[in-house]
């Protein structure tokens, strides 16, 4: 960010994602890459080996009580519902230079039973 | 006067982060493998732009574009860069 400021912020992040960490970059870093760990998370989850979705097809939101959420579109949400993901929760965490997130994907059971 | 794949291995000195010398990573060498994390990657990607002046477009801002030298390679041809470039 320091390096390539705004340009860096618009090729990964959406306006939303964006909105929510503020404008002031100093500020705005540590909620901006505990989101970009979300995405990498969900990337991993995804198993995309073949076909990686873009960054911003991955969104952070935000609800109204504050706690965040992730929102799939595109190809993301093609491959979520190809691999039975039915929700995704998450938890993000910054401080003392340090950004994580913890994604937790729930599968669909399969009906391993036909009915007779 | 250097081509497309001396810039592209510039960059990725520069911006990569990468434990082992560019120079070293043949063109097919998977870059992850070799260490390049997603964070550097879109570091290589606005630097590429940088130095051949062209914008990658959203479709191509996914990991597996800068998996190798030739996948960068073949991104930069679809943006109309040529081999003889910069």
């Amino acid at each position: 960010m320091t390096q390539f400021g705004e340009r860096y912020t618009r090729r990964l992040f959406t306006d939303h994602e964006i909105e929510c960490c503020g404008e002031n970059p100093v500020t705005a870093a540590p909620g901006l890459a505990a989101r970009f760990a979300a995405k990498e998370a969900v990337l991993k989850i995804l198993d995309s080996t073949s076909r990686v979705p873009p960054w911003k097809s991955i969104e952070i939101q935000r609800e109204s009580r504050g706690a965040p959420k992730i929102v799939l579109r595109f190809e993301a949400a093609d491959l979520a519902h190809e691999q039975g993901i039915e929700n995704i929760s998450l938890s993000l965490s910054h401080g003392g230079g340090i950004a994580s997130a913890v994604v937790v994907a729930q599968v669909a059971e399969l009906d391993s039973e036909s009915p007779s | 006067m250097s081509d497309v794949n001396t810039t592209i291995r510039s960059v990725l000195e520069t911006q990569g982060r990468l434990p082992v010398p560019a120079l070293s990573l043949k063109d097919d060498d998977d870059l992850y493998e070799n260490g390049l994390s997603s964070h550097a990657s879109v570091n290589v990607m606005l630097a590429l732009e940088d130095a051949f002046d062209i914008e990658f477009p959203d479709s191509l801002l996914r990991k597996g574009t800068f998996e190798s030298v030739a996948t960068i390679r073949g991104a930069l041809e679809t943006l109309g860069v040529s081999a003889a470039a910069n």
